[in-house]
């Protein structure tokens, strides 16, 4: 069995090109492809939709291109 | 693509960027610097600036020629739609 230790850093490796949710503090959700992660949860992602709190509560803004997000501001990372 | 989070920001070094900070504050410029706490320096850069007035919502806009903003702050980089 795998160990629990190592959860959090698999998990993150595994999600990477899968499409996820990530909420920062602020409440803002992202919704899109992750593309890169690393240890201080800075986060890339493509084709980015960002909502208010849920994707059911309407979408703010499209981003085009891809988007940075700073680590110290991610509440989580979920699969969609 | 990037390997790290941090390439997407090399690949934009003296590009236009659109950072997004804590309490909706927006910075667009040319980005000259930054490091691995996202401590940022932008040229030529615009900050877009949000207030409520009697209910209504109020954009102000400032621009500065060089500005270094503190990594702690930075929400969100990219690259902006329009100028």
């Amino acid at each position: 069995m795998e160990s629990k230790a190592t959860a959090s850093g698999s998990f993150l490796e595994n999600i990477i090109g899968k499409p996820v949710y990530v909420k920062l503090f602020s409440g803002i959700l992202y919704q899109g492809k992750l593309e890169s992660i690393d240890g201080f949860m800075n986060v890339t992602m493509s084709q980015v939709s960002e909502h208010y709190e849920a994707e059911e509560n309407g979408t703010l803004h499209k981003y085009p291109s891809e988007v940075f997000l700073r680590g110290s501001q991610v509440l989580y990372i979920s699969e969609k | 693509m990037s390997d790290t989070p941090l390439d997407l920001l090399k690949l934009n070094l003296d590009e236009r960027v659109y950072v997004k900070l804590r309490d909706a504050r927006e910075l667009v410029g040319t980005l000259q610097a930054f490091d691995s706490h996202c401590n940022i320096v932008l040229s030529d850069s615009k900050e877009t600036i949000y207030e409520l007035v009697e209910g209504d919502l109020k954009t102000t806009e400032r621009f500065s020629e060089m500005i270094f903003v503190r990594g702690g702050l930075v929400a969100l980089v990219t690259t902006p739609e329009d100028e």
